[in-house]
């Protein structure tokens, strides 16, 4: 593996939470890593399993999904079901030989810009370490 | 024309011979898995475990010459640099069943006549030379070459002739035109080849146990019953998939797709099936085509009467694949028996 | 009793109910060229109803042939066995098919001569206006009874290594020629227009390679895979032979993990896994 490998992460923000919290990361100099490529999203539950599929398919190396904590919804009941959704889709990935640390859903409110950039951080380095 | 002896303990050395300077195809694999592929010089020095010369192979080898995706060109997106892909060179399909051979003159039809000539496609049908093997035994109860105007022996279409002898140890070779002589010349060099004596004979070929009764006018009738309430019958069990089309021989519908990865986007040329939604669904959103029945509609007529209108031959060749593997029971010998009841 | 005496009890309840004028068809099964396979037939008038079979080779799925009208002027009959009735009952509860558009004549299945019945959990009806037949086994096929494990399929591939695992699934979408068979056949599967056939949203491509043949199977194994009824037909109608159930299977075991007990198709009221929430769903997001 050459050492200046970057891996390309796709994250799928929430608008109401984790793209504000991406914002306030942001609004207060906080430097996260630049393989992070953020889509903005109305809500996690607007994040259908197939995007994640194409996102691999185009040569992602890692996606994250990352939404409002249960119970915070702005549409009330949304990431309850994006939950269900991706505890089954990080199954069905490890069973088709995806390995589950290139995918991950995190709960980020948008008071959270440090937990945001300390998971993109994070999930980043251990793609590093995965290498392609 | 000459006939000699390929002994199958030679078969090795042959196909080592053709492989020097040839891309080789042969039927490998068993079951759902016999399909044509190219072989490696090591699997042709072990022919007697890699080649698997009995019985038809699931998928037809019309994807040598159309295969199912192909890059029609490539264009970068930093550089707008155009490329296109390397042509192929001299091609041998080895084995190749006498209804798939004619299969072949379809696909000429299709992509050569009428005015039109598809270079990707003329490129890669220039090089290759087809080696057949006439059928010894009934390869499926499905099989109704003969019906359609060709023959488990039949040697229309190819390059050189394979025929096992009735003890089952070698093939007589016929040497049909230009392109199969080269092959005799490198396979007299290689010395695979021997005289035949008069115990090596072949026994006369199997005779289909399906027989379809195809009536001349067949095109005319089955036109002139465009709006027969039979086609109700004949498609309501289609599930409207692509099985048959996909598996066939001599279809070769292709839809152009653009795709756009690693930088560069390409063009591809990919088939494309008469039996999907999207198919004749037009800008608008109107589909001409709305539900299974005229769909399977028109891919029988296609099959039976617009072809043959258009190039004089229909487009089937008997090889049963699609009777066979419909998952639904549609079946395109009691379309041809209908259509001779008209 | 013999398959011979219920393929004339099927033959004459058909053509009652056809003279009756109580059905505008009935579906059900016929032979084809080939012994040992069956093709689903419809019974339009009276006559017809003799060229209907029953035999160890009635293996496909009556119900998905239901979607193709669902706006009968009359009530469709319909023959189901265990399985189409999983599959009736799921159809009620997508708002595919009413109840009050279907005259289902129930039949007790023996087990069919096909793989995918050794694991069968359910074979008698469990939905239908009329049984046409009594049970062998008046409360279907008791779990003990399975021949097979119910996720078999699954459970060949999860032993791998996650690397093996991957290049098993490379070859199953290397060889896969992308006919929609799977697609086609499933009775869960009811889009009145699926997104492979939108090609121009970009969701999947044409191209035929294994990495989009993958982005396919799988994504068709998510669509379904929560309201799969375990019939094996996708598996049946492959062309290519290929091990596609695992994926479904895979689906509803990872659900059972994490909600307990489930399957598909068992109560025409049930919603489900992934159509509704539980406000206290386990998860490991953080």
């Amino acid at each position: 593996m050459a050492v200046d490998y970057e891996p390309k992460i796709i994250a799928f923000c929430c608008n109401w939470c984790t793209y504000t919290g991406a914002d306030l990361a942001g609004l207060n100099r906080m430097k996260y890593p630049e393989n992070v490529r953020v889509v903005r999203v109305p809500c996690s539950g607007r994040v259908n399993p197939q995007f994640i599929l194409r996102a691999f398919r185009r040569g992602a190396d890692g996606v994250m999904v990352c939404g409002c904590h249960p119970g915070d919804c702005h549409y009330s009941t949304g990431n309850y079901f994006t939950r269900r959704r991706f505890m089954l889709m990080r199954e069905l990935l490890e069973f088709n030989g995806i390995d589950p640390r290139r995918f991950h859903a995190r709960w980020i409110s948008g008071s959270e810009a440090a937990k945001f950039r300390d998971t993109v951080t994070e999930v980043t380095q251990l793609i590093r370490s995965l290498g392609k | 024309m000459t006939q000699k002896l390929l002994l199958k303990s030679a078969l090795p050395a042959a196909l080592t011979a053709l492989l020097a300077d040839h891309a080789v195809f042969a039927p490998t694999g068993e079951a759902e898995r016999h399909a044509f592929t190219c072989l490696s010089s090591a699997e042709a020095s072990e022919t007697a475990d890699a080649v698997n010369l009995d019985g038809l192979t699931t998928i037809s080898p019309k994807e040598i010459l159309f295969p199912r995706s192909e890059t029609l060109y490539g264009i970068g997106l930093e550089n707008g640099e155009i490329s296109t892909p390397e042509p192929t060179g001299p091609t041998v399909i080895f084995g190749v069943r006498p209804c798939d051979v004619r299969s072949i003159a379809n696909l000429d039809c299709s992509f050569l006549e009428k005015g039109f000539v598809d270079t990707a496609y003329v490129q890669r049908r220039e090089n290759l030379t087809i080696i057949a093997l006439a059928c010894k035994e009934l390869q499926s109860p499905a099989c109704f070459c003969d019906s359609m105007g060709g023959g488990p022996a039949s040697a229309e279409g190819a390059d050189i002739m394979l025929t096992e002898t009735a003890d089952g140890k070698a093939f007589l070779v016929s040497f049909l035109t230009a392109k199969g002589e080269a092959i005799e010349k490198l396979w007299e060099t290689a010395s695979v080849l021997t005289e035949p004596n008069s115990a090596d004979t072949a026994p006369p070929p199997p005779v289909c146990t399906l027989k379809v009764d195809k009536p001349q006018d067949l095109p005319a009738k089955l036109m002139a019953a465009f709006d027969d309430p039979a086609w109700e019958r004949l498609s309501e069990s289609c599930l409207g998939c692509g099985t048959c089309s996909y598996i066939c021989p001599t279809c070769y519908c292709f839809d152009i797709d653009t795709e756009i990865s690693g930088g560069k986007a390409e063009q591809l040329r990919c088939w494309d099936c008469c039996m999907f939604s999207d198919y004749s669904r037009m800008a608008g959103g109107h589909d001409p085509r709305p539900t299974k029945k005229e769909r399977l509609r028109n891919r029988f007529l296609h099959k039976l009467a617009y072809f043959d209108e258009r190039h004089g031959r229909t487009l089937c060749v008997g090889c049963g694949r699609c009777i066979a593997k419909c998952p639904s029971g549609v079946d395109i010998a009691h379309v041809i028996e209908w259509g001779g009841t008209l | 009793m013999t398959n011979e005496q219920k393929q004339t009890l099927m033959r004459e309840r058909a053509a009652a109910l056809m003279k009756d004028g109580a059905v505008s068809y009935v579906i059900g099964w016929r032979e084809t060229r080939f012994p040992g396979k069956t093709a689903i037939f419809f019974v339009r008038d009276e006559k017809d109803a003799d060229m209907l079979v029953w035999d160890e080779y009635t293996i496909p799925l009556t119900a998905k042939y239901l979607t193709e009208n669902r706006w009968p002027d009359k009530k469709i009959g319909i023959f189901a066995r265990g399985c189409d009735s999983k599959a009736i009952n799921r159809l009620i509860s997508d708002n595919q098919v009413e109840r009050e558009n279907l005259y289902i004549i129930g039949l007790p299945c023996e087990g069919k001569k096909d793989d995918r019945c050794l694991s069968c959990t359910q074979r008698d009806p469990l939905i239908y206006d009329e049984l046409l037949w009594e049970p062998e086994n008046a409360t279907g096929t008791s779990e003990t009874d399975l021949q097979r494990a119910r996720f078999f399929r699954a459970e060949e591939v999860e032993s791998l290594p996650t690397d093996a695992r991957f290049a098993h699934w490379e070859d199953v979408y290397a060889r896969c020629i992308r006919c929609y068979a799977c697609r086609n056949v499933c009775p869960v599967c009811t889009c009145r227009e699926c997104y492979v056939d939108m090609h121009r949203t970009g969701f999947q491509g044409k191209h035929h390679d294994a990495a989009e043949n993958r982005v396919f199977g799988v994504t068709r194994a998510f669509h379904v895979g929560d309201r799969c009824i375990e019939c094996g037909e996708c598996e049946r109608v492959c062309p290519m032979g290929l091990p596609i159930l695992g994926q479904t299977q895979k689906i509803i075991k990872t659900i059972e993990g994490l909600a307990g007990t489930y399957e598909a198709g068992m109560d025409p009221e049930a919603d489900s896994f992934l159509g509704k929430f539980d406000l206290d769903d386990k998860d490991t997001f953080m």
